[in-house]
């Protein structure tokens, strides 16, 4: 009988997953940490999100997305209607705007990349969320005017803690080599991670 | 696994018998599996799903391509009445199993029960198609 993954026996060599690939890394995989690697209390977001349009604000690869992900999975855990729209040009201001219409009372939105989103359009769900008193939560990656909910920061810490939640790297990867990735992507976790999966790559076969 | 198991649950085994006992298959090749379910306790599954299927693995967006799906929700073919299952089917010509540098693509067997209260447990075992060699990495850019 071929052994199951809890059972001793090895998986080939060139079965080995790459921890650091976007299976494992992908916002939703990895709950949201703080700066210092400590895991968010997202429930407790949850229970004191205000209504109206709220940012969670940070640079590129700093967890804005993870974030915003684990709030609309706790509210939807808790029974509160949630809706999850990616917008990466003007073509999803639609989508956006339906979803924030027809929100319930206590429904959350999450809207990410909300500066795609044109000026009038952004303005036209900022009213519609006024108007429904659900709450719509947007990520930037600069002020736009929203109140702002969150800031993201990373740190070398909040990288080695990622990386202590995925499969093992087997030795393949030093502490010297995550503090020279989050540095050499200016604090850029997405990248880093992008840089431990060739440097994993390089070295693992 | 999709569920954190607590204390008082005790964790599912899933051990898969493939007709290859080494799983490296051909294309078009016909797979048999047979697998065994252990360790449910006195929570038994209330339908058990096996599929065939492969993904990508890599840096990129991630692709899915569900070959084969049968959902077992007979009390007298699940546990406890019946803890082991099989099914047949042919494997497709392609995609090929593929361990790439950006992307891999990895062929499975996965085995997925579903307990009262929405709890599930996934079980996966990989297996190949074809004899695609892995990439090499240029020599120049190792560090």
């Amino acid at each position: 009988m071929t052994a199951g993954p809890q059972s001793p026996t090895p998986i080939p060599e060139r079965h080995r997953s790459n921890p650091f690939a976007t299976r494992f890394t992908r916002p939703g995989r990895v709950p949201p940490l703080d700066a210092t690697g400590r895991a968010i209390d997202v429930t407790a977001v949850v229970e004191s999100l205000p209504g109206g349009v709220w940012a969670i604000e940070a640079p590129h690869g700093h967890g804005k997305t993870t974030l915003l992900m684990a709030v609309l999975e706790a509210a939807a855990a808790r029974g509160r209607g949630t809706a999850f729209i990616q917008v990466r040009s003007w073509r999803d201001a639609w989508p956006a705007l339906k979803a924030v219409a027809s929100m319930r009372r206590s429904g959350v939105v999450g809207v990410d990349g909300w500066e795609q989103l044109p000026p009038g359009a952004a303005t036209v769900i900022r009213l519609a969320a006024r108007w429904r008193t659900g709450c719509v939560l947007a990520t930037t990656h600069r002020p736009l005017g929203l109140r702002v909910l969150a800031r993201c920061h990373t740190t070398p810490a909040l990288l080695a803690a990622i990386i202590d939640r995925l499969p093992g790297h087997e030795g393949h990867i030093a502490p010297a080599d995550v503090s020279d990735a989050f540095h050499r992507h200016k604090g850029n976790v997405r990248e880093a991670l992008y840089d431990l999966y060739d440097r994993f790559e390089r070295r693992g076969r | 696994m999709t569920a954190t198991p607590d204390a008082s649950r005790s964790t599912p085994r899933v051990f898969v018998q493939f007709s290859h006992p080494d799983r490296r298959f051909a294309p078009s090749e016909t797979l048999v599996v047979r697998y065994e379910i252990e360790g449910l306790g006195d929570e038994p599954p209330c339908a058990v799903e096996h599929s065939v299927l492969w993904y990508t693995e890599g840096k990129g967006e991630e692709d899915l391509g569900v070959h084969f799906f049968d959902r077992v929700s007979d009390p007298d073919r699940l546990p406890p009445l019946a803890a082991s299952g099989d099914f047949t089917t042919t494997l497709p010509p392609s995609p090929l199993s593929y361990e790439g540098v950006i992307v891999k693509i990895r062929w499975c067997v996965r085995v997925r029960c579903f307990f009262v209260g929405a709890r599930d447990f996934v079980s996966e075992h990989e297996f190949t198609i074809g004899h695609v060699p892995p990439a090499r990495i240029p020599v120049a850019s190792l560090p």
